[in-house]
């Protein structure tokens, strides 16, 4: 063989060492060599004359890439076992889709609405959700990927009950699953919101040095407010893990709507829910932007009213209505 | 026949994991006579099977790993060669495949006879004899 085929020869099966387990090295490299030799002889022989760098080059090609040869030798590896994916897919789906959407919406809501730049706070907050969400899919990734190095295995998957399988929801049942997730986590947030806004909170400081100062009752609502989120959050989780106790849901609900509308009632009652103070505004300017701030939380607890009474009309509906009727077997005789 | 684009690709990853198990087979069996990898090839392709180097070498460790095989290396025509030649437990194990391949074999048989009975009926012909 011309030196130079040598040479392309050994950089090749040097390429190949490069991705091999050291341990077997050596042993790869010989036998991949004599065979590589054999070829070339066959070829050789076959044509009648040495193999010039081009008819070598031809071979090695047709062999495959060095990374490509060295990963055939090597065992099939996976990150994460494949019996593991659906649950894999559904904690990402369930982090990434309805944990962090809806918790970075409210989070970033007040400073979009507020900010000079609401477009750089919206840009701030879609940069921080993909930094949360790319670590949150590490963090689980590489979860899933320890679990099945070690190979953890779950007792539920080797000793299950057939007799212990949920049993078939209706189709408002199904639909009511996701409206109670949705209302949990919804509810959960409107709960976080609402306590780091609020905490031990008398006044806000607005622009040019105006205060907010907020009513005695409005302070007073941290609590009942707070407490009402919570336990509308927390009858919605119950809701979603077992939807057959939906009709107890739904009495919860009017009650919690009725609380919600008491609440609604005393606030509007009191009329008065804030002052401004300081700022350069004029006694008559003040006054009005006052009376159309006063205005604008009146309506809307007119409109949180008008929604609860809905809501509450809407559970009594359903519980006039009766039970919902079982699905149609699969199975058909 | 098969056609372009995705059928094809169908087609080519099913017959691969058809030839997967056969090649196992067809290796362990062919090795009943000492081999080194190259010769070894050479035989199988000889007989019609021929097969990626890049596959065979690997699947060589494999079924050595496993015990089925066992390998040497030694000199040849002034070249260290590594030969190798079924085990103990390699022959057992063959026994064992080639008695698993044969049922298979004539079920499928059986099956493909059925299926050929079934059309020729549908179409008025008599069934093919099977030779």
């Amino acid at each position: 063989m011309p030196a130079t085929n040598t040479d392309l020869l050994d950089r090749y099966l040097h390429a190949v060492k490069f991705w091999l387990p050291k341990a077997q090295q050596g042993d790869i490299i010989a036998e991949l060599g004599e065979d590589l030799v054999s070829q070339v002889e066959e070829r050789e022989a076959a044509l009648g004359h040495k193999l010039d760098e081009d008819e070598l080059a031809v071979i090695l090609k047709k062999r495959g890439s060095p990374m490509r040869v060295a990963s055939s030798y090597l065992p099939e590896q996976r990150l994460i076992n494949p019996a593991m994916l659906p649950v894999y897919r559904l904690v990402l789906k369930i982090v990434l889709c309805w944990v962090y959407v809806p918790l970075f919406a409210f989070v970033f809501l007040g400073p979009v609405m507020a900010f000079a730049r609401p477009g750089h706070a919206l840009l701030v907050c879609v940069v921080e959700y993909w930094r949360a969400a790319f670590m949150t899919v590490g963090i689980v990734t590489a979860f899933f990927a320890l679990l099945d190095r070690y190979q953890v295995k779950f007792q539920h998957a080797e000793s299950w009950n057939p007799r212990k399988l949920p049993r078939i929801p209706g189709v408002q049942d199904t639909r009511a699953r996701w409206n109670h997730l949705a209302g949990f986590i919804f509810g959960l947030a409107a709960a976080a919101f609402w306590a780091s806004l609020m905490w031990q909170r008398s006044e806000f400081s607005l622009s040019s040095g105006t205060r907010l100062i907020l009513s005695p009752m409005c302070q007073q609502m941290y609590w009942p407010v707070l407490g009402l989120t919570l336990v509308s959050a927390f009858f919605d989780l119950v809701s979603a893990l077992y939807p057959r106790w939906a009709r107890v849901r739904s009495r919860a609900r009017i009650g919690i709507d009725a609380c919600m509308l008491v609440i609604v009632a005393v606030l509007l009652k009191a009329g008065n829910f804030a002052e401004l103070a300081g700022g350069n505004f004029s006694a008559v300017d003040q006054a009005a932007r006052v009376a159309w701030f006063n205005g604008w939380i009146a309506y809307t607890l007119i409109a949180v009213a008008v929604v609860t009474l809905g809501d509450a009309i809407y559970e009594a509906r359903f519980l006039l209505r009766g039970k919902p009727a079982k699905p149609a077997p699969l199975l058909t005789t | 026949m098969h056609t372009n684009g995705a059928n094809s690709e169908l087609f080519d990853n099913l017959r691969l994991e058809l030839r997967r198990g056969c090649l196992v087979v067809a290796v362990l069996a062919e090795l009943r006579t000492e081999h080194y990898g190259y010769a070894l090839r050479k035989a199988l392709a000889d007989q019609g099977l021929a097969i990626d180097e890049n596959t065979l070498y690997p699947l060589l460790r494999r079924l050595e790993s496993q015990g089925l095989l066992a390998s040497e290396w030694r000199e040849e025509e002034k070249r260290n060669k590594r030969f190798y030649h079924l085990s103990p437990l390699g022959e057992e194990v063959l026994h064992d495949l080639l008695a698993e391949w044969q049922q298979m074999n004539s079920a499928l048989e059986r099956i493909l006879g059925g299926g050929d009975a079934a059309s020729a009926a549908q179409s008025g012909r008599q069934p093919t004899e099977k030779k």
